[in-house]
């Protein structure tokens, strides 16, 4: 802790002293409170109850059970934005977050070269635009939830460092903007695989999580009252599990690929958020993830009232291990957006967590939930 | 506007002809949207909204915009999100939000005041910003108003 607050206190010196580079300071944070309301039966230990579990983001693990937590979702993160000349600049990004003790860490750090007024280059660590709302998932002031669905936004790596090329075009009154990208994220330490081998009685000393070879493209089409966003990436799968007497755990890598179609439409006083996602595995059984949400939130004044329905679903299509016996759970949520300040806003949300996964065999890990979250999210 | 009131409600009277005068003139303001003179690249309510959206970099003359908003605070503002952008200035806030924090865009340059405002884009030929229409003066060129 002593050392990132050393590394945050040069940073704020080195970017305070007078230089020919100008500096820009902005940010972003959310403060969250809530738990969860009720017990269930273990689905993983059958005859015992336990607290209902939330996991409300799964790359990190953070989760509510029955006691009122503030640290499974709180966040601040600090930007600074360093323009290096007209063309190119350098942005840094410092998040911490609840489930870490709040330590700092760099999630952000990447150089921008502004090569047209159409062609935007960019290269370093930022995080893989794969959901509709990957890219800001944790910038809570620009979406109506409490969170982006989290049965859907549960990969274990959300991060890369890469190269980015976006580039710009207007299509008769439309906007478009074609990304594409490559990138690799070598995750040592991943702590939500560490999390599941320990959920399923494993004692792993930890769990390094591989991939490479993110390659794909984005393409945004925005006009007058939509943003829609089709992406494609695939990329190369591996991990290591190292047990306590050092000894890795076979593992058989594969790649995937993943399809999305995602955006959000004004109608009159209504916008209706959507993301629909296709993940593919190409190993021995065929692996799929099937997901969708979709969400109506009602804009009156300061006040968003909204609803959310987002389903994941987990199949094996190869015909010798095919079943759709396997995770399965949806969301129902419900909340309310006031924005009291120009700069912040109050959110209450409700979830109801159903999971319908495969319980004899051990996929219905989660277990129902209903849960209550408080919060405010800002910027400055 | 007829006031007419009697006797103990003119109190009440007074109220309500004040707050209908203030009303009728925050609905009859209106936003000039205002280049540097020499600007004569063509300009339609589109073009304005994707440009100050960051969507559009560049005017039609080929040359990148540099974009000025007055204070949030100002009524300007919130009038030309409303009239221009079609949105609230929370809509617009929370979209700004996700430009900035992903690297994919810059939000208009804040001014202190109008007359900032003016004095910048009549010294800078790629500036463009908006200000209450009756604050517009000789200095730079209105290229709508709404």
């Amino acid at each position: 802790m002593k050392t990132y607050i050393l590394i945050v206190i040069t940073l704020i010196l080195t970017f305070s002293l007078p230089a020919t580079a100008d500096i820009k300071f902005s940010g972003y944070g959310s403060i969250i409170a809530g738990k969860t309301l009720g017990t269930v039966d273990d689905p993983l230990n059958p005859g015992q109850t336990r607290d209902e579990t939330l996991t409300a983001d799964f790359y990190d693990v953070g989760q509510y059970t029955n006691d009122i937590t503030f640290n499974a979702e709180s966040i601040f993160a600090l930007q600074a934005v360093m323009d290096l000349n007209n063309d190119f600049k350098v942005t840094a990004q410092l998040v911490a977050k609840g489930v870490d003790d709040f330590e700092p860490e760099f999630d952000w750090y990447y150089l921008t070269y502004q090569a047209t007024n159409n062609l935007t280059l960019m290269a370093g660590r930022r995080n893989i635009p794969m959901y509709y709302f990957s890219e800001y998932s944790e910038v809570g002031y620009a979406y109506p939830w409490m969170r982006p669905p989290s049965n859907l936004y549960w990969w274990q790596v959300t991060q890369f460092n890469g190269v980015q090329a976006m580039y710009n075009f207007d299509w008769g009154d439309y906007s478009n903007t074609f990304t594409f990208f490559y990138g690799n994220e070598y995750s040592d330490d991943n702590v939500e695989m560490l999390y599941y081998d320990k959920l399923y009685g494993g004692n792993a000393q930890t769990v390094n999580e591989y991939w490479t070879d993110i390659a794909g493209v984005n393409w945004n089409i925005s006009g007058d009252n939509f943003d829609v966003r089709f992406v494609y990436f695939q990329n190369d799968r591996d991990r290591e599990t190292i047990q306590q007497d050092g000894s890795i755990d076979d593992y058989t890598p594969f790649s995937q690929t993943f399809l999305g179609f995602g955006g959000s439409v004004d109608i009159q006083q209504l916008t209706v958020l959507f993301d629909w996602n296709f993940v593919e595995y190409d190993d021995a059984r065929g692996t799929e993830f099937p997901t969708y949400l979709v969400s109506l939130v009602y804009n009156f004044g300061d006040y968003q009232p909204y609803i959310s329905y987002s389903k994941a679903d987990h199949e094996r299509t190869k015909t010798a291990s095919a079943t759709e016996d396997l995770e399965e759970h949806y969301i129902m949520g419900y909340g309310l957006r006031y924005n009291f300040l120009p700069n912040a806003s109050l959110k209450i949300q409700y979830d109801h967590f159903v999971d319908q996964g495969h319980k004899e065999s051990g996929w219905a890990y989660h277990g129902d939930s209903d849960t209550i979250s408080i919060g405010v999210d800002f910027i400055f | 506007m007829l006031c007419l009131f009697k006797n103990k409600k003119w109190a009440i009277g007074l109220v309500f002809c004040v707050v209908s005068l203030l009303t009728i003139n925050q609905a009859a303001a209106e936003v000039s949207i205002v280049v540097h003179p020499s600007n004569s690249s063509s300009f339609d309510k589109s073009t304005i909204k994707r440009i100050f959206l960051g969507k559009s970099k560049s005017f039609s003359n080929g040359r990148t915009a540099i974009l000025l908003s007055v204070s949030p605070k100002d009524p300007a503002t919130e009038e030309f999100n409303k009239k221009v952008i079609g949105k609230s200035s929370n809509q617009v806030n929370a979209y700004w939000s996700k430009m900035i924090f992903t690297g994919k865009g810059t939000p208009p340059q804040e001014m202190i005041s109008t007359s900032e405002i003016i004095s910048a884009i009549s010294a800078n030929p790629d500036a463009i910003g908006y200000m209450d229409a009756s604050a517009v003066t000789d200095a730079v060129k209105v290229i709508a108003t709404f």
